[in-house]
């Protein structure tokens, strides 16, 4: 493209394309579960908003991903310090492995769950006779949770720790510092923008997760039914107003959480 | 950790029953049969009943059962997913012995078209017609589908034995055969298949005759279509005996009987199911439609021979095979 | 007391231990492996209480881990450290107190200055006031006051290596390691910076170790140098020492330019081609015929159009200037030796020996000489003259001079 008396053509039309690329891909399906869940007016829209059944299920996807997040955090800190820091036999494996759920189709993590914990499982029938039942339980959807998300949070911190320089441990060290202190102190500060970003994908991630939850939770309504479930059990039963309802909660928490990230950028990576 | 989930509504003071539906029992049972009960038990027990429920295609449904939720009641499509329950030792109770075979209630299978019939669809022979799109719930998963192949295969067999005096299996193949070339989807269960319908797809779907009278309540543009011969679905309940506690047991068995109590059997009218004890409260329903010739899984010699026979033999076999 | 070792600078190192210092870090004996691979062999000196030594040597020489075994970040394989007399060879580094100042800084990214320093006192659980007075006193010290709240990402390299030694101060430290500490800086910050930090050091008056790859760097701020090769110390001594009388012919290259003309010893004298030079007391080390070499650098090269030469130099030769190159402070000349015999300087001083039987290839090889803005300015020389070259002073080294002859081996 050419500039015409300074008129760069190429400008437009690509961001022009581009968004006329998105729009029926993304703009439109977004757009039309706003307009669905509010056609039958707002009034409508509240109600299905606040059904108990509604509330119950929001307020249980956003305890067991936190619970799930909380865990992938620590895990992901922990796992990616081990694999930057120490090289041994089988590394490469164990990263590829943590990666793993990624690929996973997110109903054959359900089943694999449901294939170690089931009440007829490879460690679920020795729980059994002690009473313990996992599966079925808010316990089943955070187990289901961390498995399709254990990647993420390790994918965001790992990098960091690569470019870290060790220099900065070392200096922490013959200042004076043991291995916790300067963990805390050096090591710490310079993860807090990919720990806050990993945090909020894997939440983001979490709170979406439908394949893993419907087969390992039971889908009772107010009790193992979170969100997505409940969104899905609302279409089946042909409510799709109530289904939209929820889901538009669900895509602006999403839009709210990747508008923070993009945003508070320069705020995670303050030097 | 649990102190930090949000908490089901007040476990304490009460019971709770676990009911896991196959997925068309939704309305009935929430809006009429569990107050109904839990106003019943109140009354002579002084106890709060309360029902936690999940509906879903009668196959998956079983599936979580074997898999361990912790279900106390079942209200299931067919009987065969009873048998399966009874198989693993879940249920060790014989829910035949239960009032009506354990039946709860049953309702026809039906043709649901588009306002106005724009394909001109009459009767089963109709949805074989080059053109005409099919929806069918998948009978991997839901009990309705193997009702509704039932019903096609059936009503071609009653059909030709009304008119030569012999079932011709042949033909009824050919029918079902040439309906499943025409089907474009196959939702997991009767209530998705209906509202994958119901947002547009397809020109007709083959489903509970109750699904269309809601649909029709509801305001939807959808007309029912009454074949000449059709069978009528029966549901049996099961308590999943394996789950049920000492202390439970007295008020899941009182649930189970209330079920054929005439105030339930009145309710499951109320919402299109046809009631099992007393046909004189069918005749309260206007909106039933005219069966010429209905049939019932016994026509098959019930359960234990029409799944083998005709969902195994002629379906799976002979016609998804030949698709 | 480092001002001291800085007068007594050009006194001969026993004497300068002797005279002004306890020992403030021994290294005994070190000796380092990775694999098969030797790292460093038998390694061993001391630094005295306030003194200056830099560990001078090209990269992949041993010196940076020379410097993290001392620091505890990394293990000898034999031999111990010891600081102020005790043994440390077991200790953690966070149990050492050496401070090391990083080719890096290492400053933390999400501390500010302030923060920094107080880093090694925060951890030692330090009063606040203690903290607050002692980033107070070592802010002023290294003139950063006004940056205090900065953050290490807003502060020249300059400065963010001050911080770094001023969060290394904070605690006291036994010794100071400096990792390349003017790697990372452009040219004339790195002139700047490292007076400064000989003056700092002169003020806090803590014993430091450097270690750099920069001869420039190593003559200025030691108040002596090591020279390390492979693994081996070559020579440690007085920049003086090291530079005017190197011991081997790697300290002679490493340390600065030199000539140098392959000789042997003869009747007393170092003939090197057809010039015989008479080599007083270095001779004496040498056997009759031993192959040698005659180390010079270029500006001890004196060079006249006339056979006089100034007084104490000794006339060589004579060479055709074959190049002149303006270098800033000086002149650089290279000039082509005559392939013997054809000139000789005035003989009534001459102090060699002018044979004519040499074959071409001992002599007729290029020299390179320096000479101060002055002297270039009152004798012009141009590509072609004819000169005649004198030495101020030289070195005699052997010509397998691989084995280190000792610190003294000078004339």
């Amino acid at each position: 493209m050419r500039h015409v008396r300074g008129f760069d053509v190429a400008r437009p039309l690509s961001i022009g394309m581009l968004v006329f690329m998105m729009l029926p891909l993304v703009f439109l399906p977004l757009a039309s579960i706003f307009i669905f869940g509010t056609s039958n007016g707002l009034g409508n829209f509240w109600a299905a908003l606040t059904a108990p059944e509604a509330i119950f299920a929001l307020k249980l996807s956003m305890a067991t991903s936190f619970w799930a997040t909380l865990f992938n955090v620590l895990f992901g800190l922990f796992a990616a310090y081990v694999l930057s820091r120490y090289n041994f036999l089988g590394r490469n494996a164990l990263i590829v492995t943590i990666s793993l759920p990624t690929a996973i189709p997110t109903a054959v993590a359900g089943f694999a769950l449901l294939l170690l914990w089931g009440p007829y499982g490879t460690l679920g029938r020795f729980l059994r006779p002690q009473g313990i039942q996992i599966m079925f339980t808010a316990g089943a959807i955070i187990l289901a949770n961390i498995f399709v998300t254990f990647p993420l949070a390790f994918g965001v911190i790992k990098p960091v720790f690569d470019t870290m320089s060790r220099s900065l441990e070392e200096a922490s060290a013959t200042i004076g510092a043991t291995r916790v202190q300067t963990f805390w102190h050096v090591t710490l500060p310079s993860l807090r923008g990919a720990i806050v970003s990993g945090a909020l994908l894997t939440f983001a991630r979490a709170v979406g997760e439908f394949g893993s939850t419907i087969l390992v939770s039971g889908n009772l309504a107010g009790r193992t039914q979170t969100a997505p479930l409940y969104i899905f059990a609302k279409f089946n039963e042909g409510q799709i107003e109530a289904a939209n309802a929820i889901a538009i909660v669900l895509a602006l928490f999403s839009f709210l959480i990747f508008s923070v990230l993009f945003f508070a950028r320069d705020w995670l990576d303050v030097d | 950790m649990s102190s930090c989930l949000p908490q089901p509504p007040a476990e304490s003071g009460g019971i709770n029953i676990t009911l896991y539906g196959f997925s068309i029992m939704k309305e009935s049972m929430e809006k009429a049969i569990y107050p109904g009960f839990a106003a019943q038990w109140k009354r002579d027990h002084n106890q709060d009943v309360r029902f936690t429920s999940s509906f879903a295609g009668s196959e998956t449904i079983t599936n979580q059962i074997l898999q361990g939720v912790s279900a106390d009641v079942a209200i299931l499509s067919i009987d065969r997913d009873a048998m399966r329950l009874k198989q693993s030792g879940f249920v060790t109770s014989d829910w035949h012995a239960l009032p009506h075979n354990g039946i709860v209630n049953k309702t026809p299978f039906v043709i649901l078209v588009k306002q106005g019939n724009p394909k001109g669809i009459h009767d089963f022979a109709d949805l074989a017609k080059p053109g005409v799109k099919v929806v069918h719930p998948d009978p991997v998963s839901s009990g309705g589908a193997q009702w509704s192949i039932l019903a096609i295969y059936g009503s071609e067999l009653v059909k030709s034995e009304k008119q030569s005096g012999e079932p011709d299996r042949a033909r009824a193949l050919q029918m079902l055969q040439a309906i499943w070339r025409n089907v474009i989807s196959t939702p997991g269960s009767a209530r998705e298949a209906r509202t994958q319908f119901e947002t547009g797809f397809g020109d007709a779907l083959v489903t509970y005759e109750l699904e269309g009278m809601l649909m029709k309540e509801a305001g939807k543009p959808v007309e029912i279509v009454t074949p000449q011969a059709t069978i009528f679905s029966e549901h049996p309940v099961v308590v999943i005996d394996r789950n049920v506690t000492a202390a439970k047991r007295p008020v899941v068995d009182a649930f189970i009987q209330y079920l054929w109590s005439d105030e339930a059997q009145k309710a499951f009218v109320k919402f299109h199911f046809y009631s099992v004890t007393n046909n004189a409260f069918n005749e309260e329903n206007k909106a039933f439609g005219h069966i010429e010739r209905p049939f019932t899984i016994d026509y098959f010699g019930g359960w234990s021979k029409a799944y083998p026979e005709v969902i195994e033999q002629v379906f799976k076999n002979q016609v998804q095979k030949t698709k | 007391m480092a001002q001291v070792a800085r007068m007594m600078k050009q006194s001969v190192t026993p004497d300068f231990k002797e005279s002004v210092s306890q020992t403030a870090a021994s290294v005994v004996g070190v000796s380092k492996f990775f694999g098969k691979t030797v790292v460093l062999e038998n390694i061993s000196f001391d630094v005295a209480e306030g003194e200056a030594l830099v560990l001078l040597g090209a990269s992949g020489s041993g010196k940076t881990t020379i410097l993290r075994i001392i620091a505890g970040l990394e293990q000898p394989y034999t031999g111990k450290i010891m600081l102020h007399g005790k043994d440390v060879t077991e200790l953690p580094a966070r149990e050492r107190g050496v401070g090391v100042i990083f080719q890096s800084y290492a400053l933390f990214p999400k501390m500010t200055v302030e923060k920094n320093i107080g880093y090694g006192l925060r951890i030692r659980k330090r009063s606040r006031k203690q903290i607050k007075q002692t980033v107070n006193e070592l802010l002023s010290l290294v003139q950063l006051e006004e940056h205090r709240k900065k953050y290490p990402s807003q502060l020249s390299g300059g400065q963010q290596q001050r911080v770094a030694i001023a969060r290394t101060l904070a605690y006291k430290p036994e010794v100071l390691l400096f990792d390349e500490p003017f790697g990372a800086l452009d040219a004339q910050t790195r002139v700047h910076l490292r007076r400064e930090i000989r003056a700092l050091l002169r003020k806090v008056n803590v014993p430091a170790i450097f270690i750099t790859h920069d001869q420039e760097e190593a003559l200025e701020l030691g108040d002596r140098i090591a020279v390390i090769r492979l693994g081996h110390i070559d020579q440690i001594g007085t920049p003086s020492e090291v530079y005017n009388n190197p011991a081997t012919e790697y300290v002679a290259t490493f340390l600065g330019a030199a000539n140098i003309l392959e000789g042997t010893i003869h009747n007393g004298h170092v003939e090197v081609g057809s010039v015989q030079i008479p080599a007083r007391i270095d001779v004496a080390k040498f056997s009759e015929g031993q192959s040698v070499k005659l180390i010079f650098r270029p500006e001890d090269v004196s060079v006249s159009k006339t056979q006089t030469l100034p007084s104490g130099h000794a006339c060589l030769l004579s060479g055709i200037v074959e190049e002149i190159s303006f270098v800033g402070a000086y002149e650089r000349l290279r000039i082509r030796l005559d392939p013997g015999g054809s000139a000789a300087c005035d003989a009534g001083d001459t102090p060699y020996y002018l044979t004519t039987e040499t074959p071409e290839s001992q002599t007729a090889k290029p020299i390179i000489a320096t000479r101060p803005k002055p002297e270039s300015m009152a004798t012009k020389l141009r590509q072609g003259d004819r000169v005649f070259i004198g030495l101020t002073s030289f070195t005699i080294l052997p010509s397998d001079s691989r084995a280190s002859p000792g610190p003294d081996s000078s004339k």
